[in-house]
C-alpha cells in the first residue's frame, strides 16, 4: 500500500490552453450545480439535487481519466462534475436535471441528478449508492476474460463502505485481481450522519488494508492537481498490475446533502463557513493567479463565457420535449428469443425419459457449446466432481473451463450484482447464476435483484442484464424453514423480470434454452424435490424450446380448471386421476411461466369448465395464486359457477419435523377435498 | 544574529493563540512576525532562521495557505536556512493523522535543502499514526494538542523555545 504518486500535473507545468479548458469546465459545472435549485423553485424539475460543490477536484479528475473507448464508469448521484468532465454536455446535464425525453441517461425515467450516458459506458446507476460497485466488478471480470485493456471506475461517498455490497465488491475485485478503481469521495457525512458513526476508521479506505492485490491511495479531492495525479496513478496501477485500487479523496460538502436536507440543523455556522473556505474552485482560481498563469481579466473572461454557455444550454433544454405518458410500458422487458421450432412449447417426441436434473444439465451444456459467451457461477457450482448442491452443473467446469464455470464466494448479492455487471461489457454475453444454494438464501441478493429489474426501464431500453437466475426451490424434502421456501410470489411483485417454474424435464429444458437465448432477466425456479423423481422425468427433444408465457394443459377435463405449477403439479395430476374415478373430470393447467402469465389458456379453460381452483406450494395468503384468482374474477366472472378456490400452504414457515411439514404444505388429499367442495357448487 | 521569521495564520484561532505564546517566549524583539496567509517568495526567502506554524486540516492535509505555497517552495533552494516547525493536532479525534501537516511541511523543507531543528520527544502523546514522526522517538518539531492536552502546552512551548533560542539567538 502506498499513497506516493508522481506529480504529473502541477500548476507550473500544465500548458495554458489546457488550464483554460479545465477552468472553463470547472466554472460551467459549478454554475450548473448552483443553478440546479432554481429549476425546483420555478417548478420546472430537478427535484432531487445533491450538490457536488467541494468535490470538484476528484470529480474533475475522474472524468478526465475516463476513456469512453476503453473504460466503464459508474458515477453516483453527486457525480455531476464527474460526468460533465467525462464529456456530457451542459445541455445533457440540464436535460437529466429536468427529466426531459431527450435525457441521455434514460429519457426522464430515472431520478434527476443521476447522470449517465450508457452509449459511452457511463452507466445509469441506482440511488442505493455503492451497489454499483458490484456492477463495476462484474464488467471488470469481463474485461479480464476478454483481455480488454481498460478500467472500471466506480464512485461514491465514504459512508457507503458501511454497506455490505461494497465490502463484497472490494473483496471480489481483490480475490479475482480485477482492474477496478473504487473512488471514495469523503466529505465526512452520509447525509447528516458523521463519519465516526459509519466506521471507527476516519480513513475508511484503510479498513481494507489487509486485502491482497489491492492498492490504497489517499488524495486531496479538493485540489485539482493532486486529484489528477492520484487518479492518473490509480488508473496506471489498475492497468499495469491488473488489480483494484481504492482511491480515497478528501472532500468537503459545501452545501446540504440534497435539497431535502438542511445542513444548518446539524452543522454549526463555524463549520459551514470552514468548509466554504476550502472551496476547490476558489483554490484553483487563486493558484492560477498566484503563479501568474492567468490575469484577473483573463479569468473574468472565462467566467463570463461560462455564464453564456450555461444560458444557451438552458434555453435549448427548456425547449426539449417531455416524456410521452403513452410510452410507460416500453422497455419493461425485452422481446424474448422466438421459439420458432416449438411455438407452443409442446412436442410429440417419444424417446427415453430424462430426469429433471439431467435435462437442466444437458441443456446448459448444449447452450454453452453453442454460445462461447456464456458463463455460470454460484455457490458450490464447481469443485472437482461436485457440480452444485444437486449436481445440476456436474461436468460443466471440466468441459468449459474455470473461466466460464466457477464457484462464487458465499455472497448472494455479489453473485447477482456481478452478473448484472458482466453483461454490461457487451450484449452477446449470457450469464447463468445459481442465485443461492437454495431459493431460501436468495434474500440477501434482493437489492441486486430489484436493481437489475429496473435497468431496462430506467435506462429507456439502453441496457438490460442478460441473465438467468436459477433457484432450487420448494419443500417436500423435510428441509424445514431454510430449505423449503417458495419465493416466486414475492418476486412476481417486481416488474422487469420473467419468472418460470417448470415441473417436467422437457419443459425445464425448453424454458432454459429460451432463457439462455433471450435478452433480459429470467428467474428459473427448479422444484428440487423433483430433480431425480420419476414423476417429473420426460422424453426431451434435443432442440426443444418453450416460449415464455405459454401454459401447458397437462390433463384435459370438463368439470374443473385446476391451475398449478411446480411441485404441486405432480400432486394435482394425481388428485385429478383419483377424482376421475369418482366422476369429477379436472383439467390441469401447468402455468410453466408465471411472468408473463398465459391468461388466454386459463380463461379459455374456465369458459369450458365454469369452475376454477388454483393450487401452489407457496402460502395461499398473498401467494402467486392470489394474482391468478383476481385475474379470473376480473376477466371471467360471468363464466364462473362457483368461487375460485385456492390450495396452498398455511400462512406459516415450513416446519422441519415431517409431521409439521405435512400439516403445512398442500398435498393430493387437500387438493381432492377442495375440488370436491368446488364441484358441489 | 541571523534574522528569524515566524509564520502563522492570523486568521486561525488555536494556532494563533499558541503562536502568540511562542512569540512571547522567544521575545518579540527577536522575531519578524508574518501572516502565513500573505506568504510569498519574497517575504519567505528573506530569513536565515524560521519558525513555522503548520496546522493539520481534515484527515492529514496542509491548510490552504501553506498548500498553495508548496509549488513555490518546490523550486526554492533552502540550503543554509534553519527551520523549526510547530503544529496543532488532535490525538483523540484524529489519531490516524496526528500533526501530519507538520510532517508534510518538514519533509518538503528538508527536500529543498533546509535544515530542520527543534525536534521533540514523542513521550507523553497517544495517537495511532503521524507523518510528524522521525526516527529516534522524535517529532520533526513541536506538536501541540489543545483539545486534549491544553495544560501541557505552556510548558511544551517554553521548553521548545529554550532549545530554539540556543540555536537562533
Amino acid at each position: 500500500m502506498s499513497s506516493i504518486y508522481p506529480k504529473i500535473y502541477t500548476i507550473k507545468n500544465v500548458d495554458k490552453e489546457t488550464l483554460e479548458k479545465w477552468y472553463t469546465k470547472l466554472v460551467v459545472g459549478r454554475r450548473l450545480d448552483e443553478r440546479a435549485p432554481n429549476y425546483l423553485k420555478q417548478a420546472i424539475g430537478w427535484s432531487y439535487h445533491a450538490p457536488y460543490a467541494g468535490h470538484d477536484g476528484i470529480q474533475f479528475a475522474i472524468g478526465q481519466h475516463f476513456d469512453k473507448e476503453t473504460d466503464h464508469l459508474f458515477p453516483y448521484y453527486r457525480d455531476m462534475m464527474t460526468c460533465f468532465s467525462a464529456g456530457l454536455t451542459e445541455e445533457e446535464i440540464i436535460l437529466n436535471g429536468i427529466s426531459k425525453a431527450t435525457d441521455v441517461a434514460g429519457g426522464g425515467r430515472h431520478m434527476s441528478n443521476h447522470f449517465a450516458k450508457p452509449e459511452w459506458n457511463i452507466h445509469n446507476v441506482s440511488s442505493c449508492t455503492g451497489n454499483h460497485d458490484l456492477h463495476a466488478v462484474g464488467v471488470a471480470r469481463a474485461m479480464k476474460y476478454y483481455s480488454h485493456k481498460g478500467v472500471s471506475i466506480t464512485s461514491h461517498g465514504e459512508s457507503s463502505v458501511s454497506e455490505g455490497y461494497v465490502y463484497e465488491a472490494i473483496n471480489g475485485a481483490s480475490r479475482e485481481k480485477l482492474p477496478v478503481i473504487f473512488v471514495l469521495q469523503d466529505n465526512g457525512y452520509g447525509i447528516s450522519v458523521p463519519k465516526h458513526m459509519q466506521t471507527a476508521n476516519r480513513k475508511a479506505a484503510n479498513n481494507f488494508i489487509g486485502f491482497k492485490n489491492l492498492r490504497i491511495i489517499h488524495c486531496n479531492g479538493k485540489d485539482i492537481f493532486d486529484s489528477m495525479n492520484a487518479m492518473a496513478e490509480a488508473k496506471k496501477h489498475a492497468l499495469e498490475a491488473g488489480e483494484p485500487v481504492i482511491l480515497q479523496a478528501n472532500c468537503v460538502r459545501m452545501e446540504s446533502h440534497s435539497n431535502s436536507d438542511r445542513h444548518e440543523l446539524y452543522r454549526s455556522e463555524n463549520e459551514r463557513n470552514y468548509v466554504r473556505e476550502y472551496d476547490p474552485l476558489a483554490k484553483f482560481r487563486r493558484m492560477l493567479l498566484r503563479y501568474d498563469r492567468f490575469t484577473e481579466e483573463e479569468l473574468q473572461a472565462v467566467e463570463d463565457n461560462a455564464k453564456a454557455i450555461v444560458k444557451v444550454a438552458h434555453k435549448k433544454a427548456m425547449k426539449a420535449p417531455d416524456p410521452d405518458p403513452a410510452t410507460i410500458m416500453d422497455f419493461v422487458m425485452p422481446e424474448p428469443y422466438k421459439a420458432e421450432k416449438y411455438p407452443d412449447g409442446v412436442h410429440d417426441f417419444d424417446g427415453e425419459k430424462t430426469k429433471l436434473v439431467e435435462a437442466i444439465n444437458h441443456t446448459m451444456k448444449a447452450e454453452f457449446r453453442e454460445n462461447p459467451d456464456t458463463f455460470i457461477w454460484g455457490q458450490d457450482v464447481a469443485n472437482k466432481d461436485k457440480g452444485g448442491a444437486f449436481n445440476v452443473t456436474k461436468g460443466m467446469q471440466q468441459e468449459f473451463g474455470e473461466q466460464r464455470v466457477f464457484s462464487a464466494p458465499i455472497a448472494e448479492d455479489f453473485i447477482v450484482g456481478t452478473a448484472n455487471g458482466m453483461t454490461r461489457f457487451n450484449d452477446k454475453i449470457r450469464v447463468v447464476i445459481e442465485g443461492a444454494e437454495f431459493a431460501d438464501y436468495f434474500w440477501p441478493a434482493m437489492e441486486a435483484y430489484v436493481e437489475s429489474s429496473h435497468d431496462y426501464w430506467r435506462s429507456n431500453g439502453q441496457f438490460v442484464p442478460n441473465m438467468t437466475i436459477r433457484l432450487a426451490s420448494g419443500g417436500y424434502i423435510g428441509g424445514g424453514l431454510y430449505h423449503s421456501q417458495n419465493i416466486e410470489g414475492a418476486l412476481a411483485t417486481i416488474p422487469g423480470v420473467r419468472i418460470v417454474y417448470p415441473t417436467f424435464a422437457d419443459d425445464a429444458a425448453g424454458l432454459l434454452r429460451t432463457s439462455l437465448r433471450s435478452r433480459g432477466m429470467t428467474v428459473f425456479m427448479e422444484p428440487k424435490a423433483l430433480y431425480n423423481a420419476p414423476q417429473a422425468a420426460a422424453p426431451v427433444p434435443e432442440d426443444f424450446e418453450v416460449p415464455f408465457g405459454k401454459a401447458r394443459i397437462r390433463r384435459t377435463g370438463r368439470d374443473i380448471t385446476l391451475i398449478t405449477y411446480g411441485n404441486t403439479l405432480i400432486y394435482s395430476l394425481e388428485a385429478a386421476n383419483k377424482l376421475a374415478e369418482e366422476g369429477i373430470d379436472v383439467e390441469v393447467i401447468d402455468l410453466r411461466s408465471l411472468v408473463p402469465l398465459d391468461k388466454e389458456t386459463i380463461l379459455n379453460s374456465i369458459k369450458k369448465t365454469n369452475k376454477a381452483m388454483v393450487v401452489h406450494e407457496d402460502k395461499v395468503f398473498s401467494g402467486f395464486g392470489a394474482e391468478v384468482t383476481s385475474t379470473i374474477m376480473d376477466e371471467a366472472f360471468e363464466y364462473l359457477d362457483g368461487p375460485v378456490k385456492r390450495v396452498g400452504s398455511t400462512y406459516t414457515p415450513v416446519g422441519f419435523n415431517r409431521i409439521l411439514e405435512k400439516a403445512i404444505l398442500p398435498d393430493t388429499d387437500k387438493i381432492i377435498a377442495t375440488a370436491k367442495e368446488l364441484k358441489a357448487y | 544574529m541571523s534574522k528569524t521569521g515566524i509564520f502563522y495564520s492570523f486568521h486561525t484561532n488555536k494556532t494563533k493563540k499558541a503562536s502568540e505564546k511562542i512569540v512571547e517566549a522567544f521575545g518579540k524583539e527577536n522575531l519578524v512576525v508574518i501572516n502565513a496567509e500573505e506568504v510569498n517568495e519574497k517575504n519567505f526567502l528573506q530569513f536565515d532562521n524560521y519558525i513555522i506554524g503548520v496546522a493539520t486540516w481534515w484527515d492529514g492535509e496542509l491548510p490552504n495557505y501553506w498548500d498553495e505555497f508548496v509549488p513555490a517552495i518546490e523550486d526554492m533552494d533552502l540550503s543554509g536556512k534553519k527551520f523549526a516547525i510547530y503544529g496543532l493536532g488532535d490525538q483523540k479525534l484524529y489519531p490516524e493523522n496526528f500533526n501530519d501537516g507538520l510532517g508534510i511541511f518538514a519533509e518538503l523543507i528538508e527536500s529543498r535543502g533546509g535544515e530542520l531543528i527543534g525536534f521533540t520527544s514523542r513521550d507523553g502523546y497517544e495517537y495511532e499514526k503521524s507523518r510528524a514522526e522521525r526516527g529516534d522517538n522524535q517529532f520533526y518539531g513541536l506538536c501541540l494538542d489543545q483539545e486534549n492536552q491544553a495544560r501541557l502546552t505552556k510548558k511544551r512551548i517554553e521548553n521548545w523555545v529554550e532549545d530554539l533560542k540556543k540555536i537562533f539567538i
